[in-house]
């Protein structure tokens, strides 16, 4: 049975997409079969792993909207390892069109059900905002992973998520949890940071993460090549935390 | 009649309503008619993300915006893709008690096998009633769309149908100009 988990987090900007497709590419590193979700009509993870989503042809929309499935949509991102089921513009039509559709918020649940024994990992990237799609990926997931940034506001963010989140298990789907915070762009030279982190772990306890994401230059250069920097350069410490923390989640798995 | 003094004549009874202007795929040149009614009128052009490749999700997403940031209520004046895109946007929109009538002219039958495979997605034509007042406008001679199909989707979307006669595309190249006959249609639908 697969294991879905969104990537989210209200707040833009922290590195939810770098966070969705390293990991995607860490796990298949690590021979795991990986499904990752573009829930963002940007289509940055699906641009960040190699698939151009102006050509595609078949994408979650697609999926949304039931006129494909995901066997027939997803595309294996070769220089990954991974399947995508990608993301672009078209995607913000689903908001206007699924509104009025019955079992809306359930359309992406419905269509994983069907490939659930063909992957061991599906990773969504949702959009930031709390829009149908953000929801179709909370119903469908066990769980959120949230990359965060050990700044003063990102706890801001923080709160939103966790009342969306707590709103979403009371109505919708039960087994939803937050699985874990992970700290991303850390700089351990910045006492702030240091400060954060300590307050994440004393307020969030074993919520958060063991592996943490430095802040990283290759990290940031890899999607202009269209990859994940787990691909890109595989030997960057922050492509190296990246596959850390892809063996954090398959050891974690079994128990979430 | 110069459009200008069109726009004056019928300035009082079009003040409270927005007319938004749909071009269709490549969007509509500076001689098409919509421009003419544009720079004449001032009505507002939906600028689509993407014109040279149409999905119509993004034109769906994009229309809703605009609609739901246009003050009062609206009219639309729809050409070619564009009139495909209000039937598959009023099927799905919750503001589509917002829109007060819409001018659709020559529709782009998106059915045709040749559409199809250009425009992917836009197929098949949605066919449900609009919920507004509309007037389709289609020619014997459209390149893009027979006469007996446009006149099928008036009938599904329960528009007044309009023959223009050997009218082509009805577009630039329809020499119409700035199309007076086509505002005065438009005209009795901002009446009403």
């Amino acid at each position: 049975m697969a294991k879905i988990f969104c990537i989210a987090n209200q707040k833009g900007g922290v590195g939810k997409t770098t966070t969705t497709v390293n990991l995607a590419a860490g796990l298949a590193k690590l021979g795991q079969r990986v499904l990752l979700v573009d829930l963002d009509p940007q289509g940055n993870a699906t641009m960040g792993s190699g698939i151009d989503k102006r050509n595609v042809e078949l994408s979650i929309y697609d999926v949304l909207l039931e006129s494909a499935s995901i066997t027939e949509a997803a595309v294996l991102a070769e220089k990954c390892g991974y399947r995508v089921l990608s993301a672009n513009r078209e995607l913000a039509g689903a908001e206007v069109e699924l509104v009025q559709l019955e079992h809306r918020d359930q359309r992406l649940k419905t269509a994983l059900a069907a490939v659930d024994a063909e992957f061991d990992f599906v990773l969504i990237d949702c959009p930031p905002s709390l829009s149908m799609l953000t929801l179709n990926g909370l119903c469908s997931a066990h769980g959120v992973i949230v990359p965060m940034q050990c700044e003063y506001f990102a706890l801001e963010g923080l709160t939103d998520l966790v009342n969306t989140i707590k709103q979403v298990h009371a109505n919708l789907n039960k087994d939803l949890k937050i699985i874990g915070l992970l700290r991303v762009m850390f700089d351990p030279r910045i006492t702030l940071q240091l400060q954060v982190s300590e307050q994440l772990k004393a307020h969030f306890g074993n919520k958060v993460f063991d592996t943490v994401i430095p802040r990283n230059v290759r990290l940031a250069e890899a999607p202009s090549y269209g990859l994940p920097g787990v691909v890109f350069d595989p030997s960057a410490k922050g492509s190296q935390a990246y596959v850390e923390f892809a063996r954090e989640m398959i050891l974690r798995a079994p128990s979430l | 009649m110069s459009d200008h003094t069109q726009a004056e004549r019928f300035a009082p009874e079009s003040a409270a309503r927005t007319v938004l202007i749909l071009p269709g795929w490549l969007g509509s040149g500076p001689d098409h008619w919509q421009m003419h009614w544009a720079r004449s009128y001032g009505y507002t052009v939906v600028e689509q993300n993407d014109w040279q490749r149409p999905r119509r999700g993004d034109w769906l997403a994009r229309l809703d915006e605009v609609i739901t940031d246009a003050p009062g209520s609206l009219v639309l004046v729809a050409h070619s893709l564009g009139c495909i895109l209000v039937a598959a946007w009023a099927s799905f929109s919750r503001h589509t008690a917002r829109v007060q009538g819409a001018l659709l002219v020559a529709p782009g039958d998106v059915e045709t096998p040749e559409l199809k495979d250009r425009l992917p997605g836009w197929a098949p034509v949605l066919r449900q009633p609009l919920p507004f007042k509309s007037i389709l406008v289609g020619s014997q001679n459209d390149p893009y769309c027979r006469a007996d199909r446009a006149q099928d989707m008036a009938r599904s979307w329960g528009a007044q149908w309009l023959d223009l006669g050997s009218a082509g595309h009805i577009n630039a190249d329809s020499s119409l100009g700035a199309w007076p006959q086509g505002h005065a249609l438009l005209q009795t639908l901002m009446k009403e």
